[in-house]
């Protein structure tokens, strides 16, 4: 099976690649003597070369073995990423206020689960004190917007 | 230009940058001392914070930042033998062991003063080196900017991480990131993958949010819990009393330590994108080379902290010394600054001291009344601190996240800048866990346009490619580019033929 560095290899070529072929379909302006895609060619071709080098020395290598000591927690990574991408898609309907409140409450239950209901409270409270202490740091004070919800108004 | 540093000084005293320099430093030290959050994350804190001031008041709270950031850090490294930032790694080895001792407040003060004088030494290495360096960059053709740019890229591949190939690679996907979206000599769309979020180009600063805020945050996720707790209770009943004068003297009695160490975090902090946490370690091992008594370093001793703290925050006058002279950030701390300049409309690079020598001079008087700010709110608030560090990072994350969100969208009101802080989050976290370095990829991004207007100003005056070499600067740029790749090919060589020999694990090229 291969490693990581030949799978990250393997991405940063195709990538590389795919977007040296879409350098093809950019036209020249023939007021100027290099077009747009002179430079992208060659950092590309050059990624693509490395990313490459990067995917055979990973197929070649022997895997290192595994490094003693506490099992890593992806799903509470994968869970966190996901509490975060649902909060930025959910900032332009809802609005900066709900949709912060919500997110904190919710992202701090996710890493600190509770036991006893007063873990609940204290996570709304975090989210309410982080949702209000912002929009007044930011909003009010620092003259900074905040996006506003499209659903809500709020 | 003593004139204008007298006058610089006697404008941030007033309370409009006095303010935000003293709550800017306050954050860094509490930054600095919360492990598992950097500087670079404290500082991301607080950019969002800055768009509303004036740009000196926003880069006072940022210098603020960074200088109580690098002093901040030895408080957990001293009290808990946590050290609160990579930079301060190396004060754990014997600040801790002198706490366990019960000299833990000659530990944190000496810490605390040998980060002050390491500073001052900074400062006036900045001070002294911006304006000569930035007059030689103004003789610069495109020819030598190219190179320029492309040595600070091959150093930090080069110096980061076990992999010279990955770092060169990061620094790659760095510059692609920069062909994405707008071509920089036209302005027209180029490769925008249908995309009208990047129409413009994809902005730097939520990039650099992006990757390294989650790349730490969810590598502390990952990790769930940690041991921040650990000694919490026998660190708060231990006495933070110690003879200031005694200290001082502890410091000043050796001179050619101070100034060693301060010397090597100056020559870390100038090149490129590398940073207090190799200052600090490259200093201690310095510091261990030429003392009398090497055996003792780690056992408790006062050089050891006195040569981490003093490189970490001399580094920082390194660091501002290569963005204010080059517009090169010396580190991912810097290069947030750079962001700050940016969102006001400043371009930092050889024209900035003289055309915003107020800002600049503004920049040098922050960097120095920070650092007895530094030490007075350590001296306050110490023990205060000690209840910080142990705040729970299940509270904390979120609120640094959102804080990340609100910085991306205020760059122009839209929430594009927000879609491209996730995906560079999820970019940042998957680099790191295939041991691709951050640093050369945000050096990439940053430096990318740039190279590819000189590289094309420099076609466009004259197509024959030799003269990048006959050029003499351009070609002495270029040397020590590959001088430098060759120097860490050698490097990772020695260290894969030291693991052999000591059965451990292979280093990558």
């Amino acid at each position: 099976m291969p490693g990581r560095d030949a799978i990250a290899g393997l991405v940063v070529t195709a990538a590389s690649l795919f977007l040296f072929w879409l350098t093809l379909g950019l036209e020249r302006n023939p007021l100027v003597p290099i077009g747009p895609a002179f430079y992208p060619r060659i950092v590309l071709g050059i990624t693509a070369l490395f990313g490459l080098a990067l995917c055979v020395r990973g197929w070649l290598a022997r895997r290192a073995p595994r490094q003693p000591g506490a099992p890593l927690n992806y799903p509470a990574v994968a869970i966190q990423f996901a509490a975060f991408a649902l909060y930025v898609l959910a900032l332009p309907p809802l609005g900066f206020r709900i949709a912060t409140f919500a997110y904190v409450a919710a992202a701090n239950l996710l890493l600190s689960p509770p036991r006893r209901p007063a873990h609940w409270l204290r996570a709304a409270a975090l989210g309410a004190a982080t949702a209000a202490a912002t929009y007044y740091a930011f909003e009010v004070y620092l003259l900074v917007l905040l996006p506003r919800g499209s659903w809500t108004d709020f | 230009m003593f004139e204008l540093l007298w006058r610089a000084i006697l404008d941030i005293a007033h309370w409009q940058y006095l303010l935000p320099l003293v709550i800017g430093t306050f954050v860094g030290i509490i930054g600095g001392a919360l492990p598992g959050v950097t500087i670079t994350m404290t500082v991301i804190i607080v950019l969002p914070f800055t768009f509303g001031l004036d740009p000196l008041q926003g880069l006072a709270a940022m210098t603020g930042v960074y200088v109580g950031g690098s002093a901040g850090g030895l408080i957990s490294a001293t009290l808990l033998g946590i050290p609160g930032t990579p930079s301060s790694i190396a004060t754990t080895f014997d600040g801790h062991p002198m706490a366990r001792k019960g000299e833990a407040g000659r530990a944190l003060w000496l810490g605390v003063w040998a980060s002050l004088f390491g500073g001052l030494i900074g400062g006036v290495f900045l001070i002294g080196a911006t304006a000569p360096l930035a007059a030689i960059a103004l003789e610069f053709g495109p020819w030598e900017f190219f190179s320029l740019f492309i040595l600070a890229l091959s150093m930090v591949a080069g110096l980061v991480g076990s992999s010279l190939l990955k770092g060169l690679l990061s620094g790659l996907i760095g510059m692609v990131v920069t062909v994405l979206g707008t071509d920089p000599v036209l302005g027209a769309p180029r490769l925008t993958l249908g995309l009208e979020t990047i129409e413009g180009g994809i902005p730097f600063l939520p990039v650099l949010i992006g990757v390294f805020a989650f790349a730490q945050i969810m590598g502390e996720v990952e990790r769930a819990g940690g041991a921040v707790k650990a000694g919490e209770a026998a660190a708060r009943a231990m006495s933070l009393a110690a003879s200031q004068v005694a200290v001082v003297w502890d410091i000043l009695s050796r001179p050619f330590l101070l100034v060693w160490s301060s010397f090597v975090g100056l020559l870390i902090g100038v090149l490129p994108a590398i940073g207090g946490s190799a200052a600090n370690m490259m200093a201690y091992d310095q510091a261990k080379k030429f003392s009398r008594r090497p055996e003792k370093f780690g056992s408790g001793i006062p050089e050891g902290v006195i040569a981490s703290e003093s490189a970490n925050n001399a580094n920082v006058g390194g660091s501002l010394v290569t963005i204010m002279a080059f517009g090169i950030p010396g580190d991912a701390v810097t290069a947030v600054m750079l962001g700050a300049l940016t969102v006001h409309g400043i371009q930092s690079g050889p024209l900035f001291i003289s055309q915003h020598s107020k800002i600049a001079y503004g920049i040098f008087a922050a960097y120095l009344v920070a650092h007895p700010i530094m030490v007075a709110l350590v001296g306050l608030s110490a023990r205060f601190m000690l209840r910080v560090v142990t705040v729970p990072k299940a509270a904390l994350f979120p609120v640094v996240l959102v804080l990340c969100a609100i910085g991306a969208f205020a760059l122009n009101n839209t929430m594009g800048n927000v879609y491209i802080l996730l995906a560079f989050g999820v970019l940042g976290y998957a680099m790191v866990k295939c041991g691709i370095p951050l640093a050369p990829f945000i050096l990439g991004v940053i430096l990318g346009d740039q190279i590819e207007v000189n590289l094309i100003r420099a076609i466009m005056t004259d197509p024959n490619p030799w003269l990048f070499i006959t050029h003499p600067i351009s070609g002495l740029l270029l040397a020590a580019s590959v001088a430098s790749m060759a120097f860490a090919l050698w490097q990772h060589h020695r260290m894969k033929r030291k693991l052999a020999e000591t059965g451990g694990e292979e280093a990558d090229f």
